[in-house]
């Protein structure tokens, strides 16, 4: 049995006269300790079928089981990091991820709490900043709390819908490296199973064992890739080596051929 | 990393900046006129004014030598001098030149000694409107508030209820009075029933528009980490909707104290509006321009407390 299976999952929205398939028949499946990337242009639905796992929205047809159990809501078993506004900005960040403990370890000790939270926030290289509000904190070093207080949760389960989507370049590359080399670990305990929507291509590759293309409209599952570079990886030795840009320039001729077979081929200029 | 607060650096004021102000001329300004001769028929007991101006400038001094902040200290001084200016100005218009009507205008140095000699009055009076705005306000706002959230959140309750409450705090509570005294046995209960209307509509009306407007990725956020019912009301929608709620609190105190003092005028036994009404019948201006004096300086004292209680619970925006 798989961690996470999605099957013939369908989510429609159906507004006052209009009627939009966000997602048709997505089938594929999640291991446990698995990193998944699930990429795509925006419109493929895939930060709606990352709402269905969190269990924010519904399935219109098709289920998706985790353990094996239908998802029916929200649940402290998984772990998830937004784009913006993971935080919430009347709390300082220390009580940021503590209060994401509270609600994933409900009777642990409010000592004990903070006790992870200043860890995890360590760990992201927020010591210093803990008593700070997200407003007085930059987009990245925000996004950094959200993965400290996503990782303190010590769910099964991380769900990452473009978590550096909106980071400058420069730190969402050093964004992706401590999460890298948190989620890799030092192999003395097992892997988190993670869902990691983007559309970067290079973070993909980077950050997972498989990769789910998406295509739009409907927005459906185009393959599945698995990523074929050993672990612990590091960015700087892969992205020089050949086998790299041959991947990627794959996965790239995937991902556009995608988009130019819906506007007409040959007139797109990439 | 980013913008430091300005209360973070160390700022040097110059001496001169410290102690050679405007302010500190006005000081001297109004201390000299009172040596003119009086021209009122009442002796104008100018020593109180000296007496009053010459703590107010300790006072000055006093801030002026310890505070760090300069934008701070310009604010200090520039309401002092505004003080000493509106002192100058009575002075010359009643004791001096007598430009004002003397039973309706008395000098500075009378309104001073009523305040001495009234003084317990003055207190009494005092408590006795504070405690009325104080159990009304807090009442409205206890119930108001978590009924708000619970109304807002409730969207399909909560839209018609946004219309209601938008009307009923749309009509003046004053006209609530006549069935106040229908139905309870006391002019305080009136009062307090009067404002608890006054504060509940607007308040009830804010946390509804509050938490009708939150952010929905902030309410993702707190369903994603499986909040009870409970915590996300309390600990999610009240903090996220706060800014929102803080404007109609705003909005029910200022009414509270325009109503509160009316009310009295009209029918109470005691209170700041009794005082200001009572004796302005019997002709006597001195207290009640006292009484005028004393509620704008509860009221400003009231709002200085909720406006630092507001910047204290909003600390975390920006």
């Amino acid at each position: 049995m798989s961690k996470i299976e999605i099957q013939h999952l369908s989510v429609d929205y159906k507004e006052k006269n209009s009627h939009f398939t966000a997602l048709k028949d997505v089938t594929f499946s999640v291991e446990a300790g698995e990193f998944v990337s699930v990429i795509g242009s925006s419109g493929c639905g895939k930060s709606t079928l990352l709402s269905v796992l969190e269990g924010i929205h519904f399935p219109s047809e098709g289920d998706v089981l985790i353990d094996g159990t239908p998802v029916r809501g929200t649940g402290n078993d998984r772990g998830v990091v937004f784009q913006q506004y993971s935080l919430f900005p009347w709390m300082t960040a220390r009580k940021n991820v503590e209060f994401g403990v509270k609600q994933a370890r409900t009777n642990m000790e409010k000592k004990e709490r903070y006790k992870i939270a200043d860890e995890f926030l360590a760990k992201v290289g927020l010591e210093a900043f803990k008593n700070k509000y997200p407003s007085q904190l930059s987009g990245g070093m925000q996004q950094r709390v959200a993965i400290a207080r996503a990782l303190a949760m010590d769910t099964d389960i991380l769900l990452m819908d473009e978590p550096f989507g909106a980071i400058d370049a420069k730190n969402r590359t050093i964004l992706q490296e401590l999460l890298l080399k948190l989620w890799e670990g030092d192999g003395t305990k097992s892997r988190k199973t993670v869902v990691f929507v983007t559309h970067d291509i290079d973070e993909a590759i980077l950050l997972a064992d498989r990769i789910i293309l998406m295509s739009t409209n409907p927005g459906r599952v185009n393959c599945e890739i698995p990523v074929p570079f050993e672990r612990p990886r590091n960015r700087a030795a892969l992205v020089q080596t050949v086998e790299y840009s041959a991947f990627r320039n794959k996965l790239l001729a995937l991902f556009y051929g995608d988009i130019a077979s819906k506007i007409g081929g040959d007139e797109v200029v990439l | 990393m980013m913008a430091g607060k300005s209360t973070d650096r160390r700022e040097t004021i110059s001496l001169r900046k410290r102690f050679f102000r405007i302010t500190n001329l006005l000081f001297l300004v109004l201390i000299g006129i009172q040596f003119l001769p009086d021209q009122s028929a009442n002796p104008a007991l100018s020593m109180n004014v000296i007496w009053f101006a010459a703590g107010l400038e300790v006072l000055v001094l006093l801030v002026s030598a310890v505070i760090k902040r300069q934008a701070g200290l310009t604010l200090f001084l520039d309401i002092v001098g505004f003080i000493y200016v509106f002192l100058i100005l009575w002075t010359l218009a009643s004791a001096k030149f007598m430009w004002l009507k003397e039973s309706l205008f008395p000098p500075p140095g009378r309104v001073f000694a009523q305040f001495i000699e009234d003084i317990d009055k003055v207190w009494v009076n005092v408590l006795s409107s504070l405690g009325i705005i104080v159990q009304g306000y807090l009442l409205a706002v206890v119930i108001a508030i978590p009924l708000g959230l619970f109304l807002g959140w409730k969207s399909r309750v909560g839209n018609a209820a946004t219309y209601i409450s938008k009307f009923l705090s749309a009509i003046p509570p004053i006209v609530y009075i006549p069935y106040g005294i229908a139905l309870l046995p006391t002019f305080r209960s009136v009062s307090v029933m009067v404002i608890f209307l006054a504060t509940f509509w607007p308040v009830l009306a804010s946390t509804m528009s509050g938490v009708m407007n939150i952010e929905q990725k902030i309410v993702d956020s707190a369903r994603v980490l499986n909040v009870n019912a409970f915590t996300m009301l309390f600990s999610v929608i009240l903090p996220a909707s706060l800014s929102q709620i803080f404007i109609g609190c705003n909005q029910g105190l200022t009414v509270s104290f325009i109503l509160l003092t009316s009310a009295e005028m009209i029918g109470a036994r005691n209170g700041l509006g009794y005082y200001v009404k009572n004796y302005s019948d019997f002709g006597d201006y001195t207290r009640t321009i006292l009484g005028i004096i004393i509620i704008g300086i509860v009221v400003v004292f009231i709002s200085f407390l909720f406006n630092r209680l507001q910047r204290y619970l909003l600390r975390w925006r920006r």
